[in-house]
Formats: structure tokens, sequence, C-alpha cells
């Protein structure tokens, strides 16, 4: 048993560490989520997509037109909030056409986003092809500490996480535009009624969301590979994060993406690596068996 | 100021409102009065375009406004105050305050209008970092006048402005619009409290069933022995005498 790891504690220490890591990423995307859902009360199925698009984007930039890193990050962002400003505008909306808004066309709305992650995914396979394309960001040697090696894009993945977190906070909180945006989220009705462009800021969640996506991609690109169905099985992860932290709940969704990180890397660690994707829904199934609104989920949404 | 004529419209298929006309001159209170399910808040719905209007115009400022999205409409001056429930609970009284503001860029105004609201209501200033789920029910009231204030409107309309307050509260509440009015607003008030509104308004409307059954100077609605009969409890007294006699 070659996988048995003798316990100390810089192992594990370093565990945890890649854990928070990998789970900020799946925070960023589940961050999306949740804004869509609190946004929209639409659960985004094609989110995983997004996210897949957006480490092609990051790609594109940075391997073919030669873009450093970090600009490239940012431009990939743009392109996916541009790529889910237009599905949404071209789409989604239609659905809401029958009157009602996005509430109502919940079901239609849901399907269409499954029928939606399906046409992306082929769109990349024509594009991209169905190959893994290695994502090599060359940021020098790891950081090393005591025992532990960190590699720079991990560090980098964190830092950046962070960074994109903050930001998205002062900018829900302190700016006309995010107080907006949060109005929208809250009441639609009462928006329109302040003078709010309500389809205006669900077109902004929309792009918001799907940046934060492409970000998540392009970060999580040098630590694995990027390829076509690298989508679904990281929307099931910010999913279950999105649900242990409390849907719809903003700081719940990087709680949970930290929660499920280091899940992930614990229980491949210490019981079997060969089940690295079963932790996230371990804990996903543990916290709706205690706690089903989730650790920071609002009981009862206070809605009119 | 504001002209509604022919107005009808509804829920889906289900039609509320049946033609219904109904002006606000300049300067004025004008309340609008019915019990509950008679179409008042279908009307305000219609007006600040939050429902379609499917037949019937609105003139506001001598603009049609019928059928403009809601935030076009806020933009000419016409606002709607909501009921008190539907304050933003999970946001601050000044970040509601703030939205109110929403349309206007002027800053320096925007401050200056901020403290009059708090001079009207000093109980928001004195509350203005605490989440408004944590207001009284008067104090979200006075929260949502004071946040349809920060549009700097023409014309405010009011959603039942004395609901489920204490009595005491009410007479604030109303003695608080009559100072908005002084100050150049006009007021469209829905309100069941019929008494109230018809001592503070100078022309009412009485609607049931989604069509205007009277209307007349506020003055000579409350001698109105229909507007008695109906709302104001005269002939339950007059039949009790019967049947004691």
């Amino acid at each position: 048993m070659d996988f048995v790891i003798n316990f100390d504690f810089s192992s594990l220490f370093a565990f945890i560490l890649f854990g928070l890591t990998i789970g900020v990423v799946y925070g960023i995307v589940a961050l999306g989520i949740s804004l869509i859902y609190s946004g929209l009360d639409i659960v985004h199925f094609a989110h995983g997509e997004v996210y897949m698009f957006g480490a092609f984007f990051g790609l594109v930039f940075s391997k073919t037109l030669g873009f450093p890193y970090p600009v490239a990050l940012v431009m990939a962002m743009i392109c996916a909030a541009m790529l889910g400003m237009f599905i949404e505008r071209v789409f989604y909306r239609r659905l809401t056409k029958g009157g009602g808004g996005y509430t109502v066309a919940g079901m239609g709305m849901i399907i269409c986003g499954f029928a939606m992650s399906i046409v992306l995914m082929n769109v990349a396979f024509l594009i991209w092809g169905a190959g893994a394309e290695p994502f090599h960001v060359d940021l020098g040697m790891p950081y090393q500490f005591g025992d532990i090696t960190l590699p720079k894009s991990y560090a980098l993945t964190a830092l950046m996480a962070i960074l994109l977190m903050g930001s998205l906070h002062y900018f829900l909180k302190k700016t006309k535009i995010g107080l907006a945006i949060r109005a929208v989220a809250a009441n639609k009705d009462i928006a329109y009624l302040m003078g709010i462009n309500v389809p205006l800021m669900i077109s902004l969640i929309f792009g918001l969301a799907c940046g934060l996506a492409a970000a998540a991609g392009v970060l999580i690109g040098p630590m694995q590979s990027v390829q076509v169905e690298m989508g679904y099985l990281m929307l099931l992860k910010a999913f279950a994060a999105a649900v242990v932290g409390g849907f719809g709940s903003l700081p719940g969704a990087i709680i949970g993406g930290l929660i499920v990180g280091i899940a992930e890397n614990l229980g491949a660690a210490y019981i079997s690596p060969n089940h690295k994707d079963i932790y996230a829904f371990l804990i996903l199934i543990l916290v709706l068996m205690f706690k089903p609104s989730g650790l920071f989920g609002v009981v009862a949404r206070v809605k009119a | 100021m504001l002209k509604v004529s022919g107005l009808t419209t509804g829920y889906g298929k289900i039609q509320i409102l049946r033609g219904v006309n109904l002006s606000v001159a300049e300067g004025t209170i004008v309340a609008l009065l019915g019990g509950n399910g008679t179409g008042k808040s279908t009307l305000l719905k219609a007006l600040s375009g939050l429902l379609p209007v499917w037949e019937g115009s609105i003139e506001f400022d001598g603009e049609p406004i019928q059928n403009l999205p809601p935030h076009t409409i806020v933009r000419t001056g016409l606002t709607q105050v909501t009921q008190g429930k539907d304050s933003y609970p999970a946001m601050t009284v000044e970040e509601n305050l703030m939205l109110g503001a929403y349309v206007r860029n002027d800053k320096v105004a925007i401050a200056s209008d901020l403290e009059r609201v708090y001079s009207f209501f000093p109980r928001l200033l004195e509350r203005r970092k605490q989440l408004s789920a944590t207001l009284s029910g008067g104090e979200v009231q006075m929260l949502v006048v004071g946040r349809g204030l920060m549009a700097s409107p023409k014309l405010l309309m009011l959603d039942e402005p004395s609901a489920a307050l204490a009595p005491k509260i009410v007479m604030d509440i109303f003695a608080t619009i009559n100072r908005i009015r002084k100050t150049g607003v006009s007021i469209l008030m829905v309100e069941q409290n019929v008494r109230m509104a018809l001592l503070l308004a100078e022309y009412g409307y009485i609607i049931r069933d989604g069509v205007i059954l009277i209307e007349g100077k506020a003055r000579d609605l409350i001698s109105d022995p229909n507007v008695k009969a109906s709302f104001l409890g005269g002939t339950v007294v007059d039949t009790s005498r019967e049947i004691k006699a």
C-alpha cells in the first residue's frame, strides 16, 4: 500500500495548504453560482463550461498570443464575462418573455442551462479538440517552507483568488452598482421602483459570475491541464461547495469551497487517492443530512 | 399633473381594473380609498410600470408614460413608495435611503436631501447603520417614505402608509406626509384608513371591483352618506338602534 503515508504534522500542513489553494478556486466558481442563484433564483448548470471556456481563453492569450500570465487572466475574465452576458441576453432572457421573470421561468431555465452546457462543450470541442492541453506558466522555483514545497502557481492562485474575492466584496458593498446588484438580488420589483435598470443588472450579474468562473479556469490551468471535459466535475464540486456553505450566500460559497478543497486533499492523502472526487460529495451529503440549509445558509430568505 | 384615463389592466388573463379615470393636481394630496382586493395596489403597479397597461392612457407632466419600463418612469419624477415590509431588510437604513437616490448623480443635492429625510424622521438618523430588518413597523414605514423622498420626486405615490401601525404612529406619518406636501411634492395616497386619509387629502376617489365608485372633494366625501355607509360605519350604528327598538 504505497499511498499510506506516515503521519506527521508537516505533511498534514502541506495537504491542508494544497486543499486551501484548490479550495479557493472551487470557492470562486461557487461564488459565481451563488451570485446567479441569489440574483435570479436559478441554478446555472452551464457554469462549468464557462469555466472551461475561461481556461481555454487564458491558454489562447498566454500561449498562442504570448501575453504575460496575469494579463491573460484578466483578458480571459473579460472574454468569459462577455460570453456570459451574450448567453444571458440571447438565450436565457427569451425564457422570461412569457412573463414572471426569472423566478417563474425556473424549470425551463434549468433545462436551458443543461442544453447550453452541452452546446458550449461541443463548440469547444470543435475549436480545440478533445485532447488535454498543458498550460505551462513559468513562474520560477517553488517556495520552500521547512519541509514543505509550495509551487509558485499555488501561491499565485491563492493570492489572486483572495484579491478577486476582496475586490468583489468591495464592489458589492461600497459601489453604487454593487448596491444596485444587491437590491436586484433581494427584490426585483422594488429595485425597479428605485429606478434600477433590472435587466441590465441581471446581465451584469451573469457577466460577473462568468468572469469569476474564467478566473478559476485560468488559475487551475497551470496545476492541471486544460481540456473540453474539465467543466462538469468543477460544476459539481462548486455546486457542492455552494450547498455546503449555504446556497445563495457569498461568504458561504467561499467557506464551502475551502471545506471541499481540504476534505478532498485530506481524503486523498489519508483514505484513498483513487477516490479523490468522492469526498466533496461525502461532505455534501453530510451537510444536507445535518444542516440542510448549509453552514451559512439563511433558512427563510426574506423575499416579498 | 397625473392624468389616468380609461385604464384597464390585470394579472395574466385576470382583469382587475376596468376603466379607471383619475387625476392628481399639482401640489395636492389625493386619496385613493377602498377595501382589500379592490384594485388599489394594482393601479399603483400599473402607474409605476410594474404591470403592463392593457388599455387607456397615463399622462404625467404632459407626457404619456404608459408601458414605459419602471426604471424609466422613476426618472420622470413619479415615485412609488411601497408598503413598509418592502424595505431591504438585509441592508442598512442608509443603504436603503441611498438606493432611493439611485437615479440621481448630483452628490451635493443627494447629501442635503439625506439630511432633510433625517430631519423628517430623526429615528432614522439614530439607526442609520442598523439593518432595516431590526426596525419596528413604524420605523420601516418612515424608511420607505424617506427612501421615496430621496428620489426627489414630483409626485409621490404612497401605498397604505398607515397599514398595521399604532394610531400614534399613524398620526406621525400623516403629519409628515402633510409636511412633504408643503415642500411642493404632490401625493397620491392609497389608504384603507378612510377617515384619516380624507381629513388630510383635498380630493378622494373610492374604488371598488376595479372601477371608481365615487369621487369628490375630501370634505364632501366625509359627509357623503354612501361613503359613511360603506366605510365610516354609519349604518352599523343605525341598524343596531333599529334592532334594539
